[in-house]
Formats: structure tokens, sequence, C-alpha cells
């Protein structure tokens, strides 16, 4: 099964290479195994401990690398046990809860198994269901005799990360549709198979010649069989076409409900009268393609909207409330105005407040965009969302958790969606124009007939009708939009909505958000310059080593450098200040040049610190955000494309200007609020179409009002959610994919139509003469949807 | 010839024998995760207690 090696050299349980010190075994099956972690070797010796090793034998990936289960990590799972919370995810019923989890980490049919027998051995478990596809776990279970997080705690034993999501509301509707449509499509598929048979024995008629009393009896058992799919099956098109004629506007749901509905009542009154044609097999296979057509479709963008809502997990927002010196631990959303809460260093502030004791640097940029933590003390205000890094903080609560700053910046993003400017989309138009002009014919056809001979007026309008084939037609634009979603899938693209392969043509503007976006988001270690007799990376060791109290964004830049661990004793953080420490018995110092007593501090846009031992300088650090790789290429795209590029930040530091001008963007705006994004972009949109990418919170407005908005998988849930567009993984070049794709897919919708069309005209005019015998109507249906199809399959390459 | 009179409408029991079951399949999410049933028959049930033998 396995088509994978493992290697001595590699992890046997996630495939990474070994490191060279490392000895992590474990014994599977009578064999010793290595293993590149302790977080591996816990996994792989659960699953031995469980009896679960056929695990390794049938799976078809490798692992994800196990993580060590740290204490913080598992008093944070059991936030989810509490009432207040669960009510978010959990169905209760009686004493069964039922939770959807998403997992990541599921890569093959072995992990679903894996994690159903790992958490089967908990008692009060009830049903289990992992489904590979969807990366998620049902789980229904006895409340009283199991908690979630202990569940949550199994999971992550064997190697998965589980959380509760949010499944967003179109998905559900989605989901509901498929399954209407499947049996609308099953029934339609297993019936139409039992008509072609009949169908057969009636075409043989025309050949050989068949008693009256048995062509009878065919057509009796044909009009049975294929009543179901009209009344059922083709419920859908009747639907749409009713909500069109409603909406005086005319959409291919039209012609196709009445060619169904007028073949059948014809062929009906055929079959009663015992006189005429019948259709039954023809609108039956009619049906079948149109609805696999609409499922394929519906399927693609089911996908797209489960992933992305796979994203969208609830992490369980708590506050420490004081209460007459009392600290007691409460869910965020039940704090009242004029509580006061604690927050310590490190973790997310829960709601919109007021400092009253404390001084602490917050990090606030996911609401601004700008990275460095802003220096806050006594009675400045906090937001919801924002990271408290260095201190402690009591805050008195100022607005309800529903009426925070991030909810004000979720309504501004509901009414810029709604105010979003539409694209005509081409083969709406196209649609709509045919449509009118086949309904004219139509009419016209049944007038003239009725005027030359009036019993064959009814029977070629309706040949008309069949004729002209609406099936390729209406099957040109999803078939294509669905390989083209299918194919970006795959590559990391998530459509979520799917008029985006179209307006991105048009695409003549693209607006780009700074940090997180167009940069990493986070700091690292640009220069160091050493002054002493310490090496450099000495020097980075050390500060390291002081780093590691800290909980600023800063001392993430120095971990990653870190090699050697040094001894240092007394060490301090001053929030706002640095950190000191004693290094064989001298001060050790690092910090900023006034707190390390540096006179001539360096000039440099970057940020610097400054690291002295016994007040002589050791090294100066330069930190910084560092551009992506692939924000260098998506500029060369747009200038090579002749698009016209915007940086548009809520950053105010003259780092805007220096990234603007280095990747040769055209126009900068920072310093902008969310509102003054959404402003600055309907100014854009008035005479030009605009692609948004972004990534924040602040973002969010401006993603919803975009012509076409992109968000990044590393973003904000608020941004993914009100973006077109998802892109996996943080490449920016995906953009450029995109857009190729698009215009592929435009070029084949195109190609589609225009064989529908060419079709048409060489079929209608015989059909209005009456030259269209019913089986040739049928053969160049069925021909013609399948060159359309297999055209847009194409676009799955 | 006249047994296809009864032949067919048996027939056709079974095709709405066939409907029902794929309605009832569609019902009870058999279509969800087409990945994964058919490596479902290879993992072995009872590991569990030859690996406690072993030790």
């Amino acid at each position: 099964m396995a088509s994978f090696k493992t290697t001595n050299n590699n992890c046997f349980h996630c495939g990474e290479p070994n490191p060279s010190d490392a000895d992590f075994k474990v014994t599977i099956k009578g064999e010793i195994k290595q293993m590149c972690c302790p977080g591996c070797e816990a996994v792989a010796q659960t699953i031995v401990d469980s009896g679960l090793t056929s695990y390794y034998d049938h799976r078809s990936e490798t692992a994800e690398k196990g993580a060590t289960l740290v204490p913080e990590q598992l008093s944070q799972l059991a936030h989810y046990d509490l009432e207040q919370i669960q009510e978010e995810f959990i169905k209760q019923d009686a004493d069964i809860s039922e939770i959807t989890l998403t997992v990541e980490g599921i890569t093959c049919a072995a992990c679903a198994w894996l994690i159903e027998k790992q958490l089967r051995q908990l008692s009060g478990l009830q049903f289990i269901n992992v489904n590979t596809t969807l990366h998620r776990v049902v789980i229904r279970w006895n409340k009283t005799q199991l908690k979630l997080s202990s569940i949550l705690t199994e999971i992550q034993k064997v190697g998965y990360k589980a959380y509760p999501f949010q499944i967003n509301q179109q998905e559900a509707l989605y989901s509901q549709q498929a399954k209407s449509y499947l049996r609308r499509l099953g029934l339609a598929g297993i019936a139409t198979m039992q008509v072609m048979m009949f169908a057969i024995a009636l075409y043989a008629d025309l050949f050989t010649g068949m008693e009256e009393e048995f062509i009878h009896y065919f057509r009796w058992v044909s009009f049975i069989l294929a009543t179901p799919v009209l009344l059922y099956s083709a419920q859908p098109f009747y639907i749409n076409a009713w909500r069109n004629i409603r909406n005086r506007t005319l959409g291919m749901d039209i012609p196709v409900s009445l060619a169904l509905l007028g073949a059948f009542i014809a062929s009906g009154y055929a079959t009663v009268m015992g006189v005429g044609e019948v259709y039954f097999e023809a609108i039956s296979m009619f049906t079948f393609l149109l609805l696999l057509g609409r499922l394929l479709e519906l399927r693609a963008r089911r996908k797209a909207s489960e992933t992305s809502s796979n994203l969208l997990r609830l992490l369980p927002s708590m506050a420490m409330l004081i209460e007459q010196d009392q600290e007691t631990l409460i869910p965020a959303k039940t704090l009242t105005v004029g509580q006061i809460i604690l927050v310590k260093a490190g973790e997310t502030i829960p709601v919109d407040g007021t400092i009253l004791t404390g001084i602490s640097n917050i990090e606030e940029s996911m609401l601004t965009g700008e990275h460095l933590p802003v220096h806050k003390g006594e009675h400045s205000p906090v937001f919801a969302g924002t990271v408290n890094i260095t201190s402690p903080l009591t805050i008195r609560v100022d607005k309800l958790a529903q009426h925070s700053l991030i909810s004000d910046i979720i309504h501004l993003q509901d009414s810029a969606q709604q105010n979003k400017p539409k694209i005509e989309v081409v083969a709406d138009l196209v649609s709509r124009y045919f449509v009118g002009a086949l309904l004219i014919v139509a009419l016209c056809t049944y007038i003239g007939w009725y005027i030359i001979e009036p019993s064959q007026a009814f029977w070629t309008t309706l040949s008309v009708l069949v004729a002209t084939c609406p099936c390729a037609l209406s099957l040109a634009t999803p078939t294509a939009l669905t390989c083209a979603t299918a194919n970006l899938n795959k590559q990391g693209i998530l459509i979520k909505q799917h008029h985006v392969l179209e307006t991105l043509n048009k695409i003549e503007h693209m607006v780009f958000d700074k940090t997180g976006t167009l940069t990493h988001g986070d700091f690292v270690l640009l220069n160091s310059t050493v002054y002493g007799q310490y090496s450099k990376q000495q020097c980075i060791d050390l500060a390291s080593q002081l780093e590691k109290v800290s909980e600023h964004p800063i001392s993430l830049a120095f971990k990653k450098q870190q090699k050697h661990s040094v001894q240092l004793s007394e060490v301090i953080n001053l929030p706002g200040q640095g950190l000191q420490a004693s290094y064989q018995e001298q001060p050790l110092k690092l910090g900023h040049a006034q707190f390390c007593g540096i006179t001539s501090p360096l000039n440099s846009k970057e940020l610097v610190i400054y690291l002295t031992l016994n007040n002589q300088l050791l090294a100066t650090f330069e930190l910084g955000d560092t551009l992506r790789k692939s924000a260098h290429d998506i500029s060369h795209y747009c200038q090579s494309n002749k698009i016209e590029t915007t940086l548009l930040t809520g950053d105010i530091s003259a780092k805007s200007e220096e990234v603007a001008t280095l990747l040769g963007l055209d126009n900068v705006s920072k310093g902008v609020t969310p509102q003054g994004k959404l402003k600055h972009l309907q100014e854009i949109q008035q005479s030009q179409q605009v692609l948004m990418v972004g990534d924040g919170i602040n973002d969010a407005p401006v993603l919803a009002g975009a012509h076409v908005s992109v968000a990044l998988a590393s973003g904000t849930d608020v941004a993914k959610n009100s973006a077109d567009v998802i892109l996996l993984g943080e490449d920016l070049n995906k953009i450029a994919t995109l857009q190729k794709t698009a215009q592929k897919t435009t070029k084949i919708i195109k190609e589609n139509l225009a064989w529908a069309i060419g079709y048409n005209l060489i079929i209608v005019p015989l059909a209005v003469t009456g030259h269209v015998p019913p089986y040739i109507a049928v053969l160049g249906m069925s021909f013609s949807s399948l060159i359309v199809v297999s055209n847009s399959l194409r676009l799955l390459k | 010839m006249s047994i296809i009179y009864v032949l067919i409408p048996i027939a056709m029991l079974f095709v709405a024998i066939a409907v029902w079951v794929f309605f009832w399949a569609v019902k009870s999410d058999q279509y969800e995760d087409l990945d994964r049933e058919g490596i479902n028959i290879l993992f072995d049930e009872d590991i569990e207690v030859k690996q406690k033998d072993d030790k």
C-alpha cells in the first residue's frame, strides 16, 4: 500500500530528516524505528500502545510532524468544556452532544481509521465518523461520561489537531442542495436507462414493424417511468424559470422548462390518444444531462466553501474577571459594561475597554496593519482582538463583545458587500439574447404553421424547442467554470464566487495591503553588526537568551537564530524599554538606544536594538518585516500586463514608500483607516475594475467592496469571509495563475457558446421547416453537449 | 410475448426499489466521503490482542 519510503535517515512517522544528534525511537512490530523529535515519538508510541500499528501498513502519505502536548495548550482545551462556549458549536439532545470538528493533518484513509479507533476506546462515545475529503469529524457523545476537552486531547495524542469551527451558512445551503440534486440525478439516471430501453424497442419499430398493441404498451410504460423525472427531477428548472419570469428577465431555464413541459404534455397526449410521436427518452436524458452539469458545478462551489469554513476556527475567548479581589475565568461574551478584567502578557484582549492600571505594549496590527506594538498606559483605550504583549493590565469593559470595534468593521463589511458593483457576465448576456430569439422563432413557427397546416403546428414548434438544444448552450458556461474551479482548487486557490473567473479578465487595477500580504508580517533579523570581542553568533545567542522571557514579537526573530544557550541570571523585563540580566557577573542590556545609554544611535529606517555588556556596546541588531519573494513577481506581472497597482495600508511609517519603490508600485496611500480604505477603493472603482488583495481585519470592508477580492489563508477569519478567492499557502504568484486560468476559461466559454450557437443556426431552419425527425434531434443534442463538455474538460489539465 | 405484461411491471418494481435504496443512501450521507470506504476493509480489527501477547 505504502507508496513512499521512509529510510533510517528520515523520521518513520513524519518523513522529515532526522537531526544527527536526535535519538528518538519506537519499537513498531518488533522493529526499532527512528523518529525526528519527541512529538513524533510520543504520537508513534501512542499508536503502538493502542494497538493501531495497521495505520503504518496502510497509510499512503506520511503523517504531519507530531507536536508535544504542552500544559498551556491542555488548559486552553479545557475552556471548550464550558457550557457558554459550547453553545456556539454543539448540538444538544438530552445528555447526548454532537459536534463537527475540522481536523488538521488528515492525509489519507488510514488517518481516518486511526482517529476513529483511538476515539472509540473512550467510554461515553456514541458515534464517530471521519470524513477524509472534507477533513472533518462528526462525534456524538454522552456529556455526563465524557468531556469535549478529553476528546480533543485524544485526537492530539495521535498527532492531529482538531478545532470546532463555524460552518458558514452558504455551505449549509450548498450541502442541502447537493443532496437534493444527487437524489434528482439518481432518479433521472435510473429512469432514463429504463425509458431508453423501451425507446430502442420503439425505434426498432421504424424498421421492422411491431404489433400496435405492444407499441401502445411500451408508450404507456415510458410515460409512467418519465413522469417522476419530469415532476421531481426537473423541478429546479421550473423553479428557476418561474423566478426569471417573476423578475422579468430571460434565462436559460425558460426554454428548458418550455421544451421539457411541452414535450412531456405532447407525448402524454400522444400516448393517451394513440396518435403522433413520443419524446419520453429525449426529455429524460435531457433532464439527466442538465442535472449532471448543475451538480458538478454545485460540488465545486461547495468544496470551496467547505475548505474556507474549515479555516474559520472557533477559539474560546475567555476573560479573567476581577470581582472583590477574586479572579474568575469566564467566557468573554458574558462580560457586561463596567466589569473589570485582567489581561496577562501574551493574551488577546477580549473586549473594547480602557486601561485602569498597568503599562504595556499592545500589538494592534490586526486592526491597523501597523506591526510595531503601540505603547499604552492608564486611561488609554484598548480594542478587542489586539494582543497585550509585555505586562499585565487591568481593563474596564466599555463595550459588549457584539458592539466592539471589530463588530463595527464587520458591519462596514456587510454594507460594502451589498454595494459591490456587479459586472455583467458574458454567458448571461448571450443566453438572454439567445433565449429571446429562440422564443420569438418558436412563436413565429407556430403561427406560420398554424396558417399553413394547423395539425402540424404544435409538433413542429416542439421540435424547434427540442432540437435547438438549449442543452449545449446551458452547459457551455457551467461546465467550463466547474472544470476551471476544480483545477484551481488543486493548486490551492479556492474560488468562493463563480463570477470571479469572468470578471478577472477585466481587472485594470490591483490594490495590495502591505503587512502580512506583500510582507511576511513578522520581524526578522535583517542585519547585525558587532563591535566588541564577541562573535556575531555569540551576540545573537546572548540576545536570544535575554529575549526568552519576552512575549514581544521581536523575541521571535531572535528565537529562530539561537544556536547555543547561555547562562544568564537575574533576567528582568522592563516593558517599553528593554531587557536586562547579569552575564558573568556583568550587567547585560538589550533594548533601544536610550535604555542602553547609547549617545549616537544608528541611522536606520528599520527598528534598531542595542546589546551592551558593562555599558560597552557589543552589537546592534536591525529588525524589520521582509517582503515576500512572490511580491516582486506579482508586481512584475502587473507591470508587464499594464495593470495599475496601489499600496493601501494602515501603517504610517516611511516603510510603505520604501516597499512601493522597491516593488515599483504606482500609487501609495498610507495610514488609512478601514473606512478610508473603502472610500479610496470606491474612488478607484468609479473608473476602473479593481482586484484587492489583503489579509487583516482592517482589510475586510475593502475586500467585500472590491470587484474581485483575494485573501491569504494565513489572514484573519473576517478577511477570508469577505473575500471571493482564498489563496492557500503564501504564494502571491497564484494571483497570476488565477488570472491566466480565468483568461483560458473565458476563451473556452466563448468557444462553447460559438459552437452551440453555430449548431443552432444550422438546425433551427431545418426544424422550422419541419425536416428534423425526433431521433435526429436527440442525436444532435447529445453530440453537441458532448463536444461542449469535452472542450470544457481541457481546463482540468 | 404476453409474458412481458407481467415481467415489465416486475422490472418497474425493481426500479422503484433501486430508487428507494439510492435515496436512502443519499440521506444517510454515504456519498459524502468517497475516498475512504474502499480502503477501510484493509485494516485489521483484532491487532490489539496480538500486540498485547507480544509484550
